[in-house]
């Protein structure tokens, strides 16, 4: 099988930090239905790893496994890498434009003047607190899931980061069935790094392994919003099977090419 | 001469399926032997080859993460594509195509000079429109 395989891990970001485990809260897909797949959708996926070995024993063919974490609740991953920053710019810029507009105006009744502010106050938002664990998601503003940038982050209308794979480990690993690795890609949708492996496909079973998963959630401390790490973990499974390599005209060993004699003399 | 000539049949599944058609630049192929070989990197690749020789073919597909196996080699005969009679079996169910290696011998009965074409049919992933073909490429012997 020369194709590579990809693993969609869905969590419910919101409904996993509330009950504090990605059990019923994750949602895993593979695109190995037609190879034997079980469970797609569910929160207990078994991949299908179909391997081959040669007429001497010999192993064929290895598979490779790819993982993207997706959130539900979270701004599409498909939108621009700048999509956060240019939202937030935008709202700055929109801000800016409505204080001009207010300090021009001539001789502003009092109570009108504080009622722009707070709304200009509302449209601006508010900048999460840099921490170095969560440096890449500080000092900008929160927006919602359509791109609004949002003022009352009690409401809880937030859009979430992406979770974050941060080790596979457990049975598959301990076993030397799978290799896992954290790459560098240059695909951004993936956030510049996904998890990968290859599965020795020599070693027919059933193996399961754990996925370290990292959310964050927004909290106040100290006045001060802070994207907080929440880290949780999550088990699949991986069923390899292995058949023997044959001849695709024959279906057992090799011939001749079946060219008829003489076809053309 | 070497004992063994590779045919990569490299094709873009989604073009190939988006198109229903191999064609349209979807599907490219390309062989490694020492003889001229003619229309590299196209569907009408003439692979010459000489008695004795192994040719192989693999599929591969342009994304990685995307489905392609090839699921039966038939040489045509002599009329307008009309099949000769000896062609690769196919599998009914699409399943396991994984596990097939095209690989065969050429001959020392095959005409020399004359281009033998074949009909190479891909199955992309399952379903109705999955399985698509060319008759275009041909083998032809020294």
């Amino acid at each position: 099988m020369t194709q590579q395989l990809a693993i969609i891990v869905l969590v419910d970001v919101g409904n996993a930090l509330a009950s504090r485990t990605l059990d019923g809260n994750t949602y895993l897909f593979d695109n190995m239905k037609l190879h034997g797949s079980q469970n797609e959708g569910a929160g207990d996926l078994v991949t299908a790893v179909n391997g081959s070995y040669w007429s001497d024993g010999s192993q064929a063919s290895e598979q490779v496994l790819n993982w993207l974490p997706y959130s539900l609740g979270s701004i599409p991953p498909t939108v621009p890498r700048g999509y956060q920053a240019a939202r937030g710019r935008e709202a700055d810029r929109q801000a800016l434009a409505e204080l001009t507009a207010l300090a021009n105006r001539p001789a502003a009744i009092s109570g009108e003047a504080e009622a722009a502010l707070t709304r200009i106050q509302q449209s601006v938002g508010t900048r999460v607190r840099t921490t170095a664990r969560t440096r890449a998601l500080s000092g900008q503003q929160v927006l919602d899931v359509t791109g609004k940038v949002v003022a009352d982050h009690s409401q809880g209308a937030h859009s979430y980061p992406t979770p974050i794979i941060t080790d596979i480990f457990g049975e598959a690993v301990d076993e030397k069935v799978m290799y896992p690795a954290e790459y560098g890609s240059p695909d951004l949708v993936t956030d510049g790094w996904y998890w990968s492996a290859t599965v020795d496909t020599s070693r027919p079973g059933t193996f399961s392994y754990t996925m370290r998963i990292q959310l964050h959630e927004l909290l106040q401390r100290a006045d001060e919003w802070t994207w907080e790490p929440v880290n949780l973990t999550c088990e699949s499974k991986l069923c390899i099977t292995m058949e023997p390599r044959r001849n695709g005209f024959t279906k057992a060993g090799m011939g001749y090419l079946p060219i008829v004699p003489g076809a053309f003399a | 001469m070497k004992p063994q000539v590779n045919i990569a049949v490299v094709v873009d599944v989604i073009g190939a399926l988006s198109d229903k058609s191999l064609l349209n630049g979807n599907l490219c192929m390309m062989d490694d032997g020492t003889f001229d070989s003619t229309g590299q990197g196209t569907p009408e690749l003439c692979t010459v080859v000489a008695p004795g020789q192994v040719v192989q073919w693999s599929a591969l597909a342009v994304d990685l993460q995307t489905p392609v196996e090839i699921k039966s080699i038939t040489f045509l005969g002599p009329g307008d594509g009309e099949d000769a009679g000896a062609r690769g079996e196919d599998s009914g169910d699409g399943d396991h195509l994984d596990l097939n290696v095209w690989t065969g011998v050429v001959p020392p009965f095959m005409a020399p000079g004359v281009p033998h074409k074949y009909r190479l049919e891909l199955q992309m992933y399952e379903g109705e429109h999955s399985v698509l073909r060319i008759d275009s490429p041909a083998l032809m012997r020294l």
